[in-house]
């Protein structure tokens, strides 16, 4: 399946979900769950803060206003593991490096994090596909 | 580590449904055919190293650098 259609972002801090990471983030294995936080009203930046350990965050953003056509396809195995059974429940978020500013911050593409709304259960998905960079400029 | 030599056309058996086949031998390049169960995942091991250095580098950015984002990006028009 792609992921062209896409769950809306979760719009208030009062719900602060808390996803499970059931495929972790490489490099960090034993951060499972994470809270999902939209930092700004106004925009659909979101912290991604480890509940292991607070100290730890990733800043990630839903792809569509910076890569339109951005629509990886997921294998059933990772479908699977986060238990979607419907593309309405999926999120789709990019991992972001920021730098001092929008320049030069980048995109993770190559491994995107995929959120089922549904479940809240979650992961960061190796695609290995050609042609997926992995850190993209936010505004090429 | 287990070291085995084989020919292009031959293979190894991993456990009960893994089998790794050396397809062609060409100069310093092997391209090996894997056949395993769709949940194993198989990942080289080059960009599986640059994902972690990725997230490595993109963890825990400083508050000051998450507030020009934020910044930034909310003043970013839609579209």
């Amino acid at each position: 399946m792609t992921t062209a259609m896409m769950a809306p972002m979760p719009t208030t801090d009062s719900d602060l979900p808390i996803i499970e990471m059931v495929r972790p983030m490489p490099g960090f294995p034993d951060r499972r769950r994470f809270a999902l936080v939209r930092l700004d009203p106004a925009g659909d930046l979101c912290s991604m803060t480890s509940l292991d350990e607070p100290d730890l965050r990733f800043l990630v953003v839903p792809p569509a206003r910076f890569f339109p056509d951005y629509a990886p396809e997921v294998e059933d195995d990772v479908l699977a593991d986060l238990e979607i059974e419907s593309e309405e429940d999926v999120l789709l978020l990019v991992v972001l490096r920021a730098g001092s500013s929008l320049a030069s911050t980048t995109a993770n593409l190559a491994a995107p994090v995929l959120v089922n709304t549904a479940t809240r259960r979650g992961g960061q998905i190796v695609l290995d596909q050609p042609g997926l960079p992995i850190a993209a400029p936010l505004t090429a | 580590m287990l070291v085995l030599s084989r020919r292009a056309g031959e293979s190894v058996v991993l456990g009960e449904d893994i089998t790794i086949t050396v397809l062609e031998v060409r100069g310093d390049v092997v391209r090996v055919g894997i056949d395993a169960p769709r949940s194993l995942k198989v990942h080289r091991a080059e960009l599986l190293e640059q994902l972690e250095q990725e997230n490595r580098q993109a963890a825990s950015p400083s508050e000051d650098v998450v507030a020009n984002l934020t910044r930034a990006l909310g003043d970013e028009p839609e579209g």
